[in-house]
């Protein structure tokens, strides 16, 4: 099965990180992933989109109109591309920025995904809050499988980084379990 | 079975470019192919290469001359707008016979257009890359994996024709994250340094030069010399991916990203029943006009071009094999509007079905 | 004393520059430093585009000749790859000083290990005569026919003064090749800057000012006059910069 994923929301949040490790994650599990960014001029602040294509086969094109799951971390997001949500398809939306995420047709989730990730130590987890609610809802990637992936991200990183985001992952996938 | 690594487009190029032998690099950065010299930055001194920052795609590209000339295999990277700054060093290394490396991942044009993806630059690429009416091999891959295996072979190619190599990719395929196997590390010797380099590693004890500038008969002679090298290519150095085409009515042309659009499309259309298919060129130049001429045009019914630009650029080179045989359509996006599934999927049907209506 | 003989890296040949010309002495003086280094095979010849180009038809070396004004570009590729050969660029005053401005300026400043030589004749010899960024004020040329006007063309630029600004040239220096005093100067100039190369040191600069009696409109020997009155005291010889000196 083919599943298409569009992150998006504003420089900073995370969003290209998100879509990253879901493909790498996908590949490391023995499917075939695609990712393509999508980003305007600016470093920071500005529009940051990507979308991920997994699939058991090759991938053909990686340039789909229409996604299967539709991740929106803030407002202009929610209305630049609610409209390229498959029938069927799940919305994921940060509530804390998205007001009123509603689509016809549509599994939509709403969590607090920025008050989530300061509850849980930091605005930067975020992105793996949302992963685990995205995890947990659709079960496109395994939990051990993206453990291991974000294992291999925070080795390096300071003492407690990959800790906070273990929490924020299996926090994410209890709320998506349940949504 | 190598190690897969998932990875972007553009760093494929440039660690298969490492593992081919490239060990030099001069360039200027501009979007979208920012991550090749970002890597080779690091990646080069690992292997003894060098890499240098050039202060202009001019200078960059007479950077590679020089190491080109020393028998190095050598590269530089840009994108629309830098490899016109480049025209005339990359004529100058078709004149002075050097083998090199370029790579154009393009985005939107004419001018400044836009830094977002585009395939605006056919023409550039396969008429006129500099003045003085000379052409590089150009080669079109359409995945991560198809740019290393070409660039992989691209020196093997320059050195064979001492002539320089064109890789031509879009800024989607160059920012696209996908699985990977690359090629092994291939080592490098000083006595395999091609004989007719500057370099006194390759043992030459006689004096080396190497020129741009010819005299009267010469130059002739070396114009007629490059118009047979042309046609050689055209013997035996076209690649094409040719899919679907067996029974095919109606036939896709497109290359590098819009071929994986296009495929898509003829997967969905076949699952529908229509006989569609599609051909891709691999090799811009020299254009597989063999395998478009000798269609059958008793049963196809039309050629569509599908480019990520606006007009059609390939489609002349498409229309000098048809012959008027059948219509020749074309589908586009532009200036940094990417194609899509659904658009492609949606324009070919309508052309399809006017197609049957005209029939 | 040494005895005169014809140096075995200029080819036994007429030479095509145009009688009087200083171009013929510079690369006499440098293919005889090349030659008294021992570095005859070793040296490579970067030559530009301008009368310099001329060299492609007398160099006996090895040579690369390459784009108008590209030359420390060039010699960038083939250095940083083949570390150990002798690599200088002869470029002339358009060449270096107009459209070569940026590659020049960049291989100084990147301290670029070779060596440049800088022949300043103050026109476009091969292409008739035009005015060049060193033409001096005054001076007539075929695209200033009632002399340069630094109202409408600005002043003659002053490539040495301007180099030894940055900090990572180790050797700057200008010489005038109008009298006997001036050429010894520039020998030992040359000298000094290939031993520096070759030892490593970083990058060096020999400007040449040379004569061209043909578009100057000047007898051989009036052009030597000419650069006393005119040119040495606009463009004053001397070592603008030795870093080694100063370590001294």
């Amino acid at each position: 099965m083919k599943q298409s994923f569009v992150f998006s929301g504003s420089g900073g949040q995370g969003i290209m990180s998100a879509g990253i490790t879901l493909a790498a994650t996908a590949i490391e599990m023995g499917k075939h992933a695609t990712y393509l960014p999508e980003y305007g001029p600016e470093q920071r602040g500005g529009s940051a989109k990507c979308t991920v294509v997994i699939s058991e086969e090759p991938i053909v094109s990686p340039l789909p109109k229409y996604c299967d799951n539709l991740i929106v971390m803030n407002e202009q997001a929610y209305a630049k591309f609610a409209e390229d949500l498959k029938e069927g398809g799940v919305l994921l939306a940060n509530s804390c920025r998205v007001k009123d995420a509603a689509i016809e047709n549509a599994r939509v989730i709403s969590a607090p995904v920025d008050d989530l990730a300061l509850e849980l130590g930091s605005a930067k987890i975020a992105n793996t809050v949302l992963m685990g609610i995205l995890i947990g809802a659709t079960g496109i990637v395994s939990r051990e499988a993206f453990t291991d992936a974000l294992e291999k991200k925070f080795r390096d990183k300071k003492p407690g980084v990959l800790e906070m985001n273990m929490a924020a992952l299996d926090k994410g996938i209890e709320i998506g379990r349940k949504a | 079975m190598g190690d897969i690594k998932f990875m972007k487009g553009n760093e494929a190029i440039a660690e298969a470019a490492v593992r081919a032998g490239c060990r030099f690099f001069a360039g200027y950065p501009i979007t979208p192919q920012n991550e090749i010299p970002e890597y080779l930055s690091w990646r080069l001194p690992e292997v003894g290469g060098a890499y240098v920052q050039g202060e202009s795609e001019i200078a960059s590209i007479n950077m590679v001359y020089g190491a080109a000339a020393m028998g190095a295999r050598a590269m530089t990277s840009s994108s629309g707008p830098g490899i016109s700054l480049k025209a005339e060093g990359i004529s100058y290394l078709a004149a002075a016979m050097l083998p090199a490396l370029i790579v154009n991942i393009s985005r939107g044009g004419p001018g400044l257009g836009s830094i977002q993806p585009a395939q605006s630059d056919y023409l550039q690429a396969t008429k006129a890359l500099g003045h003085g009416g000379f052409h590089a091999m150009v080669f079109a891959p359409n995945s991560a994996q198809e740019a290393a295996d070409l660039v992989y072979t691209a020196w093997d190619y320059a050195e064979r024709d001492r002539n320089p190599v064109l890789l031509l990719m879009d800024g989607c395929l160059g920012n696209i994250m996908e699985e990977v196997q690359l090629p092994p590390m291939r080592e490098m010797k000083d006595e395999d340094l091609p004989e007719w380099s500057l370099t006194r590693r390759n043992g030459r004890d006689y004096q080396g030069n190497i020129t741009p500038i010819y005299t009267e008969p010469i130059l002739e002679g070396i114009n007629t010399m490059a118009g047979e090298m042309y046609k050689a290519w055209e013997e035996d150095d076209v690649k094409v991916e040719e899919f679907m085409l067996d029974d095919a009515e109606y036939v896709i042309v497109a290359y590098g990203i819009a071929s994986r659009v296009a495929k898509e499309a003829v997967l969905r259309l076949r699952a529908e029943g229509h006989k569609i298919g599609l051909l891709r060129p691999i090799t811009l130049f020299p254009f597989p006009k063999k395998q478009i001429r000798d269609l059958d045009y008793n049963r196809v019914k039309g050629i569509i071009d599908i480019e990520m630009t606006i007009p059609a650029q390939m489609r002349e080179d498409i229309e000098l094999q048809v012959k008027d045989r059948c219509p020749v359509y074309e589908y586009g996006r532009s200036g940094g509007c990417l194609l899509d599934d659904e658009g492609v999927y949606e324009a070919i049907g309508e052309i399809l079905a006017g197609g049957e209506n005209n029939g | 004393m040494a005895e005169y003989m014809r140096s075995h890296m200029i080819a036994d040949a007429q030479s095509g520059y145009c009688p009087g010309c200083l171009h013929a002495l510079a690369t006499r003086l440098v293919s005889d430093v090349i030659e008294e280094l021992g570095q005859a095979d070793n040296s490579l010849n970067v030559i530009s585009v301008g009368c310099s180009a001329l060299n492609i038809l007398y160099w006996n070396g090895d040579f690369l000749s390459v784009a108008h004004g590209r030359a420390p570009a060039a010699a960038t590729g083939v250095k940083r790859t083949n570390p150990e050969r002798l690599v200088f660029a002869y470029q002339g005053d358009g060449d270096l000083a107009a459209i070569g401005l940026a590659e020049i300026m960049s291989a100084a400043n990147r301290g670029e290990n070779f060596t440049v030589i800088f022949a300043n004749n103050q026109t476009y010899g091969m292409t008739g005569g035009q005015m060049a960024p060193t033409t001096l004020l005054g001076q007539k040329t075929t695209t200033t026919v009632y002399g340069r006007d630094a109202e409408t063309t600005g002043y003659p630029m002053k490539m040495c003064e301007l180099i030894s600004t940055l900090e990572a040239p180790v050797f700057v220096a200008r010489y005038a090749l109008n009298s006997p005093k001036g050429i010894r100067d520039a020998r030992a100039g040359i000298k000094k800057a290939f031993e520096y190369q070759l030892a490593g040191k970083g990058f060096t600069f020999v400007e040449l000012l040379t004569n061209c009696p043909t578009n100057w409109k000047l007898s051989p020997l009036q052009t030597l006059e000419y650069m006393n009155t005119n040119t040495i005291p606009y463009f004053k010889p001397g070592v603008y910069k030795d870093k080694e000196a100063e370590n001294v």
